[in-house]
């Protein structure tokens, strides 16, 4: 069959498209380049979605953040909401690829693309992210660790399309932050990262979320490390202890980017910076967004 | 002479349509009935070949033509050894060998026919490794070596496709009398040029006479390789660049514009190649080679250097290329620009199953600087004195014997050693995690024949028609400036024509940092000749001596007395035509003591050698072994700058690139010598974000260039990483042993298991 290209108007449209077997395309930063890698081909059938009304809609309010799939990273940085409440993940999405990928490439497409280092994954896993997921037959919601199966891989039924993630509003007293590995500081990909979510209280730590990117086959959290530090008073050690536990989680792999052992030394490294940052923050103390440059010394910029 | 500055609003020619996206490159080109060129590769790094079967290929509609080696004359080439053929014939010997070339109605016929092509191979065993390549037992990769045609002074043995020594007393003798010896080893990846602009080439046949279009440096080598590989007169071969996209040296040589032709004549149509970026790293036959060094420095307690050996390993890759002198240029980057007592330099270029090496910018300096700049950091640590107090007491200066015993005219390297200590305030206190280190390099000027051509239109506007190629460094784009200089009219009523090897004499091309230097000669030389038609009918025409005569502001005019003028645009008019052809004196290269050197190519002396000290302030993450350079301050000595914003613009593009090549540009190889990152994700170029703050400060002396001048273009890149290496040495304690730096590389040497 000829391969076509269709853009949708309406949600309907997109679902019917979708329905009958055509891959959704927003902002195409992942599609495109992984068929000229070989990743995988141009699907035979394509329904854009950039233009579907609706789906590109911020919502932030007490309750939560609603993030329509059209969301762009770029949005995400601009929104002064997000940045102080959800600061990782504006850590995250600040350095996802080059300036072009992140006014083009969207949230919905991001957790989609289900990269074990996508700089986002492990902020919205933190935040207990769930997303929606809808057909022409109706719609779900799952978290994202019931979405995500392995690399590039998700439980989504191929007529679901992914229409929001909603993260619920974290409590008083909250701090996180993303950093990663970073060999560059534009068109980077994730070596290595790790993402802390602390709530204080009393200057305690009441509750801890610490996830790690690009060292497991899918983004996960590390519940060992998060049962470590809740309930210290988050000292040296305490933050010490808990990111030698999210090292130990990690199962890297040696490529081009980097060994294996490299990579488990660089887990420790960057939970130690994710989660001293992220109390930073929790006692309103300044980390500049995204955390990461500011770590190896870069300007400000 | 003081320093031209650059023409207030002068802009370069070709720079609007550059950055309004309206310049036309050569994948932009359209002919009509144009059919679209894929090549077939290797499937294997080393194999014979038994049987090209292409007959599937063939029988695809829309396929129309197929070459292979079978259907062109059996003629080798490269530019000392001849060791290629256009498509391999009996032997594949890196993984981006072009087995066969396909054109077709559209590129996804083409690539589709490409793989139908059938290839039985029998695989042969396959050494990637430089150094093993000289055991005994490797597996040779050119068994034919010793029957190829190649250069008299060539010395191949095994898989040593050329084996070069500089040799200057007894250094044996000198270092056993030194107060302290030192010994490194240091071991450089491969690494890219990488031109935005991936290669594209289209070809077109009318009756005998090809014209083909280029994305090359060298358009004059191109024409000589299509006439030589397809058996035709170079008078029967045309070669035009339309704007080139960048080169770095990388886009130096014959490449592709013979098979591309030769597909054109089969096809009875023209045919365009256009490589993807994957192609752009692969198949090219022109990248920055690994090299594994060891230096050994025999000092005195005073830091006077006695002895120094050294032994240089290449790697060549596959096939010579241009790149036959690489071994020797990277000789005399183990020596440096410095006074030794005595010199035994061992370098040997050796053949491999991996992408073949040739010049990229400076070859074979900025990784040999690296080695060896830190060598003299370590020199320096052992007998206890500052490695810039060092420098300075060992520097070349006039009168000085260099490697060879050429002797020096005056050099500014002193002043530029000077100047970058002065700049970054050298010896202040920093941070513990930021250091300053200083690295200093050198860079010959290439004398070589140019020609051009100047004539006078009607209106008193001039043309310029010159071989010179314009690579994006700006180097042919300043020549209206010096006619117009010459001439007394404004730069912008002169234009160029240029980049058509039929309508203007030989040039080098754009390598070797040679454009000014040769082609500026020979283009001022045009110009004069014009001049002096101009003054002569001034002179009768306002009955004036010559000699009370100036050529300004577009008029010919008695000095003093500007009422008694001529409108140059009238003396055109009066004398009816006025050209002027030139081409120079072509510079002999320098005298010295050769007789002990072996492998005599023609770099073991140093024409006009430009000097180079950079200092680098860098900051190193120890825990991660990210290091970011902050500030890079670059004292060059290039002679007279003629053109001070292209000179800066040259300084600023070359010392990224060495950042790059410090920090993380490395090609990585597998054990079949197959690269594992042939893009720019994994292949990691600077971007502007990670670029340092760059100063720059110009040396200015007197040379034998035009106006004063010397080269400029590749020296920039030459010490930035060894001085970037000496900074990061500081913080952590140890010299990483291996480029790229990268932080992997760092963080074990920081924490004790690497170098």
């Amino acid at each position: 069959m000829s391969p076509s290209f269709t853009s949708a108007s309406t949600l309907d449209d997109a679902l019917a498209a979708v329905a009958s077997g055509a891959r959704p395309v927003a902002g195409g930063t992942d599609l495109v380049v992984g068929a000229r890698q070989g990743k995988a081909p141009l699907p035979n059938d394509i329904v854009a979605i950039d233009r579907v009304e609706g789906l590109r809609a911020l919502e932030i309010s007490d309750a939560g953040l609603r993030l329509g799939t059209l969301v762009t990273h770029g949005d995400i940085v601009a929104n002064a909401d997000i940045r102080n409440r959800f600061t990782a993940l504006a850590d995250a999405s600040a350095i996802v690829g080059s300036h072009a990928t992140r006014a083009q490439g969207t949230i919905g497409g991001n957790v989609m693309n289900a990269s074990p280092a996508m700089d986002t994954g492990g902020p919205l896993l933190c935040f207990d992210a769930t997303v929606t997921l809808r057909s022409a037959k109706g719609e779900r919601t799952i978290g994202l660790d019931a979405l995500w199966t392995g690399p590039g891989k998700t439980s989504a039924a191929p007529d679901e399309l992914l229409v929001s993630v909603d993260l619920p509003a974290p409590g008083e007293g909250t701090g996180s932050c993303y950093v990663r590995l970073e060999y560059r500081r534009q068109m980077e990909i994730a070596v290595v990262g790790a993402t802390a979510v602390v709530v204080l209280g009393d200057g305690n730590v009441a509750d801890a979320r610490i996830a790690i990117t690009a060292l497991t086959p899918t983004i996960r959290r590390v519940p060992a490390a998060e049962k470590t530090l809740v309930g210290t008073a988050a000292d040296a050690d305490a933050v010490k202890a808990a990111a030698r536990a999210t090292a130990a989680a990690a199962t890297p792999i040696s490529d081009v980017r980097g060994s294996a052992e490299y990579r488990r030394a660089m887990a420790e490294v960057m939970a130690t910076r994710a989660i001293a940052a992220a109390l930073t923050r929790a006692r309103g103390g300044s980390v500049p967004i995204p955390a990461s440059p500011a770590m190896y010394g870069a300007k400000e910029s | 002479m003081a320093t031209v500055e650059t023409a207030p609003g002068f802009v370069r020619q070709d720079g609007k349509e550059k950055v309004t996206g309206t310049g036309r490159y050569t994948a932009d080109l359209t002919l009509t009935g144009m059919a679209h060129v894929k090549f077939r590769y290797a499937d294997h790094s080393h194999a014979k070949i038994l049987k090209i079967d292409t007959a599937k290929a063939r029988a695809l509609p829309g396929v129309v033509a197929v070459v292979t080696q079978a259907d062109l004359p059996d003629v080798r080439f490269g530019g000392f050894v001849q060791d290629r053929y256009l498509f391999a014939r009996d032997v594949v010997r890196f993984e981006g060998e072009i087995v066969a070339g396909v054109a077709a109605l559209t590129e996804d016929i083409a690539a589709e026919a490409a793989r139908l092509i059938e290839v039985e191979y029998e695989p042969l065993p396959v050494i990637s490794d430089y150094v093993e390549a000289m055991s005994p037992d490797a597996p040779l990769v050119h068994e034919g070596l010793a029957d190829y045609e190649k250069d008299e002074n060539i010395l191949a043995n095994g898989n040593t496709m050329a084996f070069h020594t500089i040799v200057k007393g007894d250094a044996d003798a000198a270092m056993a009398g030194a107060d302290v010896v030192v010994k490194s080893h240091y071991r450089s990846d491969a690494s890219q040029g990488v031109p935005i602009e991936p290669r594209a080439v289209v070809a077109q046949w009318q009756g005998d006479k090809v014209t083909v279009w280029s994305s090359t440096q060298v358009p004059y080598a191109a024409r000589a390789g299509v006439a030589q590989t397809l058996g035709i007169p170079e008078a029967d071969v045309r070669i035009i660049v339309p704007l080139l996209g960048g080169g770095f040296g990388a886009k130096c040589d014959l490449h592709f514009e013979g098979q591309v032709a030769a597909i054109a004549r089969a096809a009875h149509r023209p045919v365009r190649l256009v490589f993807s970026r994957e192609e752009e790293f692969k198949a090219i036959a022109q990248r920055r080679e690994g090299i594994s060094m060891d230096f050994e420095t025999g000092v005195t307690r005073a830091g006077e250097l006695i002895a120094r050996r050294a032994t240089l390993i290449l790697d060549k890759g596959a096939y010579c290329g241009e790149g036959g002198f690489l071994g020797q240029m990277a000789a005399m980057h183990a020596c440096g620009p410095y006074q030794i007592g005595a010199i035994k330099i061992e370098s040997h270029l050796n053949y491999t199953n991996n992408q073949p090496s040739g010049s990229v910018r400076a070859p074979t300096a900025p990784q040999v600087c690296w080695g060896l700049e830190q060598h003299m950091d370590e020199v320096a640590a052992a007998i206890d004195m500052d490695p810039v107090e060092l420098r300075r007491r060992t520097l070349i200066e006039e009168g000085a014997e260099g490697p060879t015993r050429q002797v020096f005219d005056h050099v500014g390297v002193k002043d530029t050693l000077e100047k970058a200590v002065e700049m970054i305030d050298y010896g202040r206190e920093l941070p513990e995690d930021e250091a300053i280190g200083v690295a200093i390099g050198w860079w010959p000027c290439m004398p070589a024949s140019s020609g051009a051509y100047v004539q006078m239109n009607g209106d008193g506007s001039a043309t310029i028609v010159t071989g010179a190629q314009e690579n994006g460094s700006g180097a042919v784009m300043a020549m209206p400036m010096f006619v117009g200089q010459e001439l007394g009219i404004d730069p912008d009523d002169v234009s160029v024509i240029y980049q058509d090897t039929d309508v203007a004499p030989w040039d080098m091309g754009s390598c070797g940092s040679q454009t000014t230097f040769n082609s500026g000669r020979a283009i001022l030389a045009a110009a004069q000749e014009v001049r002096e038609q101009l003054l002569d009918a001034a002179a009768e025409q306002l009955e004036a001596d010559r000699g009370d005569l100036e050529l300004t502001e577009g008029s010919a005019r008695v000095k003093g007395s500007p009422e008694r003028s001529v409108a140059i645009a009238d003396l055109v008019g009066e004398i009816g035509t006025v050209h002027g052809k030139g081409s120079g004196e072509v510079l002999d290269a320098p005298e010295g003591d050769t007789g002990g050197c072996v492998g005599r190519l023609g770099n073991e002396t140093f024409l006009a050698p430009q000097l180079i000290t950079q200092a680098a302030h860098v900051k190193v993450d120890r825990e991660t072994g990210v290091v970011r350079v902050l500030r890079v301050a670059a004292a060059h000595d290039s002679g007279r700058i003629l053109n001070k914003k292209g000179a800066d613009g040259q300084v600023f593009g070359g010392v990224v690139m060495g950042v790059g090549l410090a920090l993380s540009e490395g090609t990585m190889l597998d054990d079949q010598g197959r690269q594992r990152n042939p893009h720019l994700l994994d292949y990691k170029l600077v971007t502007c974000s990670d670029a340092p703050q760059i100063d720059v400060e110009w040396i200015e002396y007197d040379s034998v260039g035009p106006r004063g001048s010397k080269g400029v273009g590749e020296p920039p890149q030459v010490p930035t990483a060894g001085a970037i290496a000496n900074a990061i040495a500081k913080v952590i304690g140890r010299h990483v042993g291996e480029l790229p730096m990268t932080p992997e590389r760092v963080w074990l040497a920081t924490h004790g298991n690497g170098a």
